[in-house]
């Protein structure tokens, strides 16, 4: 179903679109058709297929020979490339008593086990970044009957959360091993970590570059690269993508060149964009002339993990990493550094305005909205807008209303 | 505010308010710390709490919000949350900038954070056991305590280990074949209980034992025998709406009852007191923030079931509380398999919807 939704949008992409036409999205599909291809063959082949959490980065699943499939991705990925969405496998969860106000990242690949879709030999999750993972996880371990291997993230960004976590993360990879009856290969892992350590190099490049006017990116973009990072992490596809993506962007940015016809206002979406229509972030750019520069699951705050020195530093630094991913972060501690940092990026990235999307899903992040509005008004003088929606969803909030509130929004700015 | 805290605070003694019963009240006692559990008990408003928290959010930690911006708990000397779920563990930061930093509000009042594991391990027990351990500085040190010792802390444990056994001791007389109270005059007691200093409350317990004891038997004919499941319960208007529909609630798994008082602190040779406190907190009956105990969670509902002779269970959920929204997801095929009655329904915290609520539950009782 993934590959069948990639590869028709692929077809559709490259047949319709003018060649120089959304580089991002073009590219983007090309990479994950070569890693589903690969992952397919794998599991016809008879490896063991892992499900692991958005949190949980995907290389780390390189030192096993195994067919990783991250559940938040393939709902959303779904909902965003498959008529219809992942909405028939939500709604069945629904009737088997699933909660309405829970995360449809990952009520969709729930749903898809309910119909036998997949079978997992095992899985993988950390105990974050919120509720609805708490909640949800256990589906699978009590109703499906899937061994689940559960691996603790603290609450707060400290020293002592550090180092547990990655006595967490090394203890959990040796358990997942026993179940899927494999031996962790560190040599393999230490190939996939380099390759994001490269990657990580690159996307902070662009980063740079956006902060130029106008921004040299796409507003694709951003859901293009979280979306192949969560896939695709730690393979060849993953690292080419990002190169093929700085030339382009560079090529943008010498010479002052916009997505859209020209860039008018400049926006941050601190939290999620729309992946039941990511075709909204393409309007933007050319109706609204209204860059998106980056959203939470774009801006990265970790170092790259040191693989020369012995194992358990490089464990450490694997725990540095997913303590510091996008939406883990935010959740492992205060609200005061999230205001900080935002606040930051308003002014380096020179943002007319915020939107903050709140998902029904995230609870987590339900007390933030107000505090984050005064606090930008306060100190950068800007205005935030915010939409209440559900991210996988589009009978919650629809596009049209979505745009509406946007139009209004924008025609106060301008 | 109660009279029991005001003679509290009289006498030159300081009240913490916290959230939820994973935090070790004991050490507070010993502290001579009021622990203070924070409801919403009575409040139908949410009206300034949804200022600073969207919809989706639980409308119980809304109400609580609501009442604390009101200046209800302004008489709280210091403030201890865990993150037990995502609404009430973002109260830390509200109280700190919008609630403690309201204009013309002068009082220090001291921040406490615990945070715990979400599993139940021997490194997550570890790691419980040494957060404990910092509370316990950060108390001494922040309200000027020289040492909060063994001593105290084992006289403490002393008090609360009488109070569950009190509290049990209400409860079976409640799940007996012929109850002396109701369902929701034990939610009245428990709820009493968490306001006021443990010592004071073991001496009113005894008293209500002595006085249930001479009661009559209440009339539970035509009654259903049933278990209430699931999120915070501390309003009457809820439980008094499912007796008044032809139930009769028997027992409950709820965190102001069973889940608060089944467990005691041992007091282990060559342990100290504090590890105890943290041991018994740690791997007690848990509730569905810990993330790999539902197994456990289900044996005790059938434990339950069986002795308290239930005919039906009603799950309940707070809107938008995802943890016992899935966790009554699957007690409801769980105990569907076993041919028990399961009721599943949502609820706004405020007694919203009086008609649907009590449609489905006299339905489901005509069921049984």
């Amino acid at each position: 179903m993934l590959l069948d939704a990639t590869s028709v949008t692929k077809e559709l992409v490259e047949h319709i679109l003018p060649e120089q036409g959304v580089p991002s999205l073009r590219i983007g599909l090309q990479k994950m058709e070569s890693v589903l291809n690969y992952y397919i063959n794998k599991a016809e082949e008879g490896l063991p297929v892992v499900g692991y959490h958005f949190s949980f980065p995907a290389e780390f699943l390189k030192c096993f020979d195994c067919v990783p499939v991250c559940i938040e991705g393939t709902s959303y990925f779904l909902a965003t490339f498959l008529e219809g969405g992942s909405e028939k496998y939500y709604d069945m969860m629904h009737s088997y008593g699933h909660p309405f106000h829970t995360c449809t990242s990952q009520k969709g690949t729930m749903g898809m086990t309910l119909d036998d879709l997949f079978k997992f030999d095992s899985l993988i999750s950390p105990t974050a970044p919120f509720d609805c993972t708490i909640a949800s996880y256990p589906f699978f371990k009590f109703e499906k009957k899937f061994p689940l291997v559960l691996i603790d993230m603290p609450f707060l960004q400290k020293e002592k959360s550090l180092q547990y976590y990655a006595d967490q993360l090394k203890a959990g990879i040796i358990k997942l091993g026993k179940i899927i009856g494999q031996e962790p290969d560190y040599n393999k892992l230490k190939e996939a970590i380099e390759i994001e350590n490269q990657v990580l190099m690159l996307k902070l490049e662009i980063f740079e570059m956006i902060k130029s006017k106008p921004s040299p990116i796409s507003n694709l973009y951003n859901a293009i690269s979280a979306g192949l990072t969560m896939f695709t992490a730690g393979t060849p596809e993953n690292l080419s993508f990002h190169q093929e993506m700085l030339k382009v962007v560079k090529k943008r940015y010498k010479n002052k060149e916009h997505h859209g016809k020209e860039e008018k206002l400049r926006s941050i979406w601190p939290y999620m964009i729309t992946f039941f229509s990511i075709d909204l972030m393409e309007w933007l750019d050319w109706e609204l002339g209204l860059s998106v520069l980056f959203d939470i699951f774009n801006y990265n705050f970790y170092d790259p993990i040191n693989t020369k020195s012995d194992l358990d530093l490089m464990f450490y630094g694997m725990s540095k990493k997913s303590m510091g991913l996008p939406m883990v972060r935010q959740s492992t501690e205060f609200f005061g550094p999230f205001i900080e940092y935002c606040i930051n990026f308003a002014k380096d990235y020179s943002a007319d305005c915020f939107i903050y999307t709140q998902s029904i899903a995230c609870k987590q992040f339900g007390s933030v909205p107000q505090l984050l509005r005064e606090a930008l008004k306060e100190e950068v003088g800007i205005p935030m807008l915010l939409i209440e929606f559900d991210a996988g969803d589009a009978r919650m909030t629809s596009l049209k209303s979505f745009k509406e509130k946007i139009i209004m929004f924008t025609q106060t700015l301008s | 505010m109660n009279s029991y805290i005001e003679n509290w605070q009289k006498n030159g003694n300081k009240v913490v308010g916290y959230y939820c019963t994973y935090i070790p009240e004991e050490l507070l006692f010993a502290a001579d710390l009021l622990p203070f559990r924070i409801r919403a008990t009575g409040n139908k408003d949410t009206e300034l709490g949804d200022i600073y928290m969207v919809r989706f959010t639980c409308s119980f930690v809304r109400a609580t919000l609501d009442m604390a911006l009101k200046g209800i708990y302004d008489f709280l000397d210091g403030f201890l949350v865990c993150n037990s779920c995502d609404h009430s563990r973002r109260m830390f930061e509200l109280f700190d900038l919008k609630v403690f930093n309201r204009e013309n509000f002068k009082k220090n009042v001291e921040r406490f954070y615990l945070a715990l594991p979400h599993v139940i391990t021997n490194e997550g027990f570890e790691w419980y056991k040494k957060e404990i351990e910092e509370l316990k500085e950060e108390l001494e040190h922040k309200f000027n305590i020289k040492e909060i010792s063994e001593t105290k802390l084992k006289h403490s444990i002393q008090i609360y280990n009488e109070n569950r056994r009190l509290l049990r001791q209400i409860h079976n007389l409640r799940t007996q074949a012929n109850p002396k109270l109701t369902g929701t005059e034990v939610l009245q007691i428990n709820m009493a209980n968490s306001s006021i200093p443990k010592d004071i409350a073991n001496e009113h317990l005894k008293m209500i034992i002595e006085i249930l004891n001479e009661r009559e038997n209440i009339d539970i004919t035509n009654k259903k025998r049933i278990i209430l499941v699931g999120s915070v319960v501390d309003n009457n208007d809820f439980t008094e709406l499912i007796e008044n529909s032809g139930a009769f609630i028997a027992s409950d798994v709820l965190c102001f009852g069973t889940r608060n008082f089944t467990d005691d602190v041992d007091l282990k040779i060559g342990e100290s007191p504090l590890e105890s406190i943290s041991r018994r907190l740690y791997y007690r009956l848990s509730c569905p923030r810990m993330m790999d105990d539902h197994q456990r969670r289900l044996d005790f509902l059938k434990e339950e079931i069986k002795r308290a002779k239930i005919e039906g269970v009603v799950l309940q959920r707070i809107n938008n509380c995802d943890l016992h929204g899935c966790d009554n997801m699957l007690f409801t095929h769980e105990l569907k398999d076993l041919d028990i009655p399961v009721l599943n329904m949502d609820r706004e915290f405020y007694q919203a919807d009086t008609n649907r609520l009590q449609t489905r539950i006299e339905a489901f009782l005509e069921m049984i």
